[in-house]
């Protein structure tokens, strides 16, 4: 079962987990582990083990955090939020690539650099190499299909930094590309 | 290849993936620990306090906005249409998950270029790109409503 069709029937799960059943909480990460992962594994530029450790993390916290889970969304989708969220402070930790410091002079002349068709894992290669602050703005909107106001509340950047962060991604993204092929 | 279909790509990489190894085992062991030591859920009280500094900031950034646009628009009126424009055709939804991603695109590229008109109202390379994405707003629009 997809967990977009899961909605309605995972609510008795949600219950007994938020209640303190574990199995109930399996058979919940049974059917959204694949959605979180893939989010946190695009976020974390590819990087399998930590993409590993953050899921792990993120089932860890909604363990912690059900019981005052009020049922206002889906439940996947709260899930999906706070693993996103999870990601993202792990990023934040690391500290990397400040986004109040975007540097005009190393901007790649994105004018010059054409589109170019990729296969899949050229571009998750190309991806995985961008600065992780600008690559999480580029997942978010891109990949994820997230506003800028969200990006922006999530990050806690204004929504015209993020708008800069995904001009710089798509440019350095086109470079990486244009290099590679 | 054009803009919308390396777009395209780009979304296709959203799908689900599984972890290389279980993560079923580990979780259950760590949930375990805890229950047997009784940890406590690690507070996270600066959340709802950023969160609060974050919306009064936000709130503070769209009233300076609001003021500079209309303070702006008395200075130069000839700068009120490309701002009722920005209103007018703003957030359309279509009904089709389909066209979702195009129509944020274009509706994201035709506020980009109003705002860019706002600082360069003459520029006949703005308002043709303008032009050109709001046709295709109009042809999108067409296709949600012929899709159903």
């Amino acid at each position: 079962m997809s967990p977009a069709s899961a909605g309605a029937n995972d609510s008795d799960d949600v219950r007994a987990a938020a209640a303190g059943d574990r199995q109930a909480f399996q058979r919940l990460y049974r059917l959204h582990v694949g959605r979180v992962h893939g989010a946190v594994c695009r976020l974390a530029g590819y990087d399998h083990a930590r993409a590993e450790d953050l899921t792990q993390d993120a089932f860890i916290r909604a363990w912690q955090k059900l019981p005052g889970f009020r049922h206002e969304s889906a439940f996947g989708t709260w899930l999906y939020r706070l693993a996103v969220n999870v990601a993202l402070m792990d990023i934040r930790a690391r500290g990397a690539d400040p986004v109040s410091t975007l540097d005009d002079e190393h901007l790649p002349d994105t004018g010059q650099t054409p589109f170019c068709a990729a296969e899949r894992e050229e571009l998750e290669r190309a991806i995985a190499r961008l600065p992780p602050r600008a690559r999480a703005v580029l997942v978010l909107h891109d990949i994820e299909g997230w506003r800028h106001e969200e990006i922006g509340g999530e990050l806690g950047m204004a929504t015209g930094t993020s708008k800069a962060q995904l001009h710089r991604a798509r440019g350095l993204l086109r470079k990486i590309l244009g290099e590679s092929s | 290849m054009n803009e919308f279909e390396w777009r395209r790509q780009l979304r296709d990489l959203r799908q689900p993936l599984a972890p290389r190894r279980d993560l079923w085992t580990s979780i259950d062991a760590l949930l375990e620990d805890a229950e047997r030591t009784q940890e406590p859920v690690p507070p996270h009280s600066h959340e709802p306090r950023r969160r609060r500094l974050l919306a009064a900031v936000g709130l503070a950034a769209s009233l300076l906005l609001a003021a500079g646009i209309g303070w702006r628009a008395w200075q130069h009126p000839t700068a009120a249409p490309a701002t009722e424009r920005l209103q007018a055709g703003a957030h359309w939804k279509p009904a089709d998950p389909r066209f979702a991603g195009a129509a944020i695109e274009l509706d994201a590229a035709r506020m980009e270029l109003q705002l860019a008109l706002q600082q360069a109202p003459d520029s006949p390379a703005l308002q043709r790109l303008l032009g050109r994405t709001e046709q295709q707003q109009t042809q999108l629009r067409q296709l949600g409503r012929q899709a159903g």
